[in-house]
């Protein structure tokens, strides 16, 4: 009796089916590291969302990685609380941190070009770290060109102004990058995958 | 916090593509309008949204405070200047105009996500984005919301158990990293029983999608995306 | 009816499966044990076509499972160790769904499936539950509704009770006890027999790879001490 749906039944490939794993993976540990933050000293919080994009990028390469923060974005606008402070909806895409939101699609997938040096990702073990280091930087500063001129914009505020306001928040970043670059270059038998 | 509460008014009721082509149409033409008296009688219709969805002015205003105190920040910040004059008050009056503009936005948003579960928006999603790429998207969107909760209870735990090993006491980079690692393997392990467990239950690119259905209300909820959409002709 | 036949399955050169022949017809329960590492999970894997043989063949009513790979999985249902990492959707009903949907089937066949498998794990009427507030034992019963909604032949459990308390587990072997009963082959799959060995009409017992033996559960006890799994005394249950 099964046989009926043999030929009507059009399954996704084994391939397919584990990037699309992988990247609802990433999408909501970056929703849940959204909500996570440790204080430094002075009050400025060391945030650890940036991770999932990091982790998108490296892990899942540039088309994948960049699916999986597109996920993250519609989940937000979805309803689900996964932005700063469990927010959720379109307005907080559309508002003065949406840009960081927007670039994180497009620094994941930099980060995933950079790092993999082709579309179709390769293994984790053989992740040169000066290439995943570089792969991180470019991602970074992508978040930061997208995101600073789009908070300017909507405060109303001059550029210099609004990259004034965001450098406490980026005192973190460099140790974020070396901390990313430690987990996955050299190998980690964490994160090796059959 | 701010999430779907199921109920019966008529936001509820409505087409999930149309409440979200509404939220576009309604930024499109608050971004894109000018702000007096535009932008009042945007207000007075992101108002009128929340009502529709059974959700007070209050508690909208409560759900989004952290980011209505940085739009605060806008005029108050935007006004003052390092050196004389020290204050420039039309400055604080340019992004005020400007940070007004996201609160109808917010407000709009804050009556969708009230009114719609999240599975109504992946059914939009598979209905709206065509072919495979529309039901990866589809399906990624529902599975990022199942496993939300279940990553979230992982890092819990491993906060947990890297503090009962004195976490704290240890320097910053080496608990962020200790604390990513274990979060990043775990959620990978999952990834890959998730993977086996969509191929045994035939995971395929052409299903039965979700039940979605325009009733004539909805037809008027288009159309009033589509004025919202193409208000800024008006202003040409 | 399930054929295997000389199946070899390597994994890093290693063989984990090394010439398994095996066949279990429709209807039938039988419980497959071994210790951790006998190659349990690598052999019903391959019932569902999720692994693709070195050598060797899987059938599912006489034809090969990785040629047919639909079918495999519609004859086939699997229920996962770990529930929490099977479920695809936030609410009970949703996730049942989901092999339905995929079948292509109408709206009114999906409903009518849903509410038939989550009434065989005496989950009826709660479609609309979220499946992390419920209790461990209920979403291993969810998990087996998911399964069942694909209407299979046989219902494949992979060490499905692990971590529940006796009454939860109770409550799910007595839902098993009645689809066995309306006609639905069981293959469970554990390293401790303790609670199923008195309800399977045969037990196979796998060790490195190899079907060890192949015997009636009485038979049974005395082999399956000698591949180091766990026995039910006299009297236990």
């Amino acid at each position: 009796m099964s046989q009926e749906y043999s030929d009507s039944v059009d399954l996704v490939n084994a391939g397919t089916v584990a990037y699309l794993s992988g990247a609802v993976l990433i999408a909501a540990l970056t929703a849940v590291l959204a909500q996570f933050s440790i204080d430094l000293p002075g009050g400025v919080p060391f945030s650890f969302q940036p991770f999932g994009v990091f982790f998108a990028g490296v892990l899942l390469g540039p088309i994948w990685g960049g699916f999986s923060m597109l996920l993250y974005l519609l989940v937000g606008i979805a309803g689900a609380p996964v932005f700063s402070n469990g927010t959720a909806g379109v307005g907080i895409v559309l508002g003065p941190t949406g840009g960081f939101l927007i670039s994180y699609v497009f620094a994941a997938a930099a980060i995933g070009l950079v790092a993999h040096r082709s579309l179709d990702p390769v293994g984790v073990d053989d992740l040169p770290a000066v290439g995943v280091t570089a792969g991180l930087v470019v991602g970074s500063a992508i978040i930061y060109a997208i995101g600073v001129p789009w908070f300017a914009e909507v405060q109303g505020w001059t550029l210099p102004r609004a990259a004034g306001f965001m450098a406490p928040f980026a005192v973190g970043d460099a140790v974020k990058i070396a901390i990313t670059v430690g987990i996955v270059a050299g190998g980690n038998e964490l994160l090796e995958r059959p | 916090m701010l999430t779907y509460t199921p109920g019966e008014t008529l936001a509820h009721r409505l087409d999930p593509r149309g409440k979200l082509a509404v939220q576009f149409g309604f930024a499109i033409a608050v971004f894109a309008g000018p702000a007096v008296p535009w932008l009042p009688a945007m207000l007075a219709l992101a108002v009128g949204c929340l009502l529709l969805a059974g959700l007070s002015v209050w508690r909208a205003l409560r759900a989004y405070w952290v980011v209505l105190v940085v739009l605060s920040l806008g005029p108050v910040l935007g006004a003052v200047t390092i050196g004389p004059p020290w204050i420039q008050p039309e400055r604080g009056l340019d992004s005020l105009r400007s940070v007004a503009r996201v609160v109808p936005v917010l407000f709009v948003s804050a009556a969708f996500v009230h009114s719609t579960p999240v599975r109504e928006t992946r059914a939009a999603i598979q209905r709206t984005v065509p072919g495979r790429f529309g039901q990866l998207l589809g399906v990624g969107v529902a599975l990022t919301f199942r496993f939300i909760p279940v990553v979230r209870e992982d890092l819990r735990r491993i906060r947990e158990a890297v503090l009962a090993r004195g976490g704290e006491r240890r320097p910053l980079r080496d608990r962020a990293g200790r604390i990513t690692t274990l979060a990043l393997a775990r959620s990978m392990a999952r990834a890959d029983r998730l993977s086996v467990a969509l191929q045994a239950r035939c995971f395929a690119w052409n299903p039965t999608l979700p039940r979605l259905s325009f009733a004539p209300v909805d037809y008027a909820v288009l159309a009033l995306a589509a004025g919202l959409a193409l208000s800024p002709l008006l202003w040409l | 009816m399930i054929t295997v036949r000389d199946l070899v399955h390597e994994f890093d050169g290693e063989r984990v499966l090394d010439g398994v022949s095996l066949t279990i017809a429709d209807g039938e329960w039988v419980v497959l044990a071994g210790p951790n590492g006998s190659g349990k999970t690598t052999l019903v894997r391959h019932f569902n076509a999720l692994l693709e043989p070195d050598d060797g063949e899987v059938q599912i009513g006489g034809v090969p499972a990785a040629e047919n790979p639909v079918r495999a999985r519609t004859s086939v249902g699997m229920v996962f160790q770990s529930p929490r990492d099977q479920f695809v959707a936030a609410t009970v009903g949703a996730d049942v769904a989901f092999g339905p949907e995929n079948l292509g089937l109408d709206h009114d066949e999906i409903d009518r499936r849903v509410a038939e498998a989550l009434g065989a794990v005496n989950m009826a009427d709660r479609e609309e539950e979220r499946i992390d507030e419920l209790s461990g034992g209920e979403q291993a019963r969810v998990a087996i509704a998911g399964a069942l909604a694909m209407e299979p032949d046989h219902l494949v459990l992979d060490e499905p009770f692990t971590g529940l308390d006796w009454p939860a587990r109770r409550s799910a072997l007595q839902r098993l006890d009645t689809l066995a009963a309306d006609g639905t082959g069981i293959v469970f799959v554990t390293h401790d027999v303790r609670d199923v060995l008195d309800r399977a009409d045969r037990v196979v017992g796998l060790e490195s790879g190899t079907v060890a033996f192949d015997l009636p559960p009485d038979d049974a006890r005395q082999r399956l001490a000698e591949i180091d799994v766990r026995v039910p005394g006299p009297g236990a249950g």
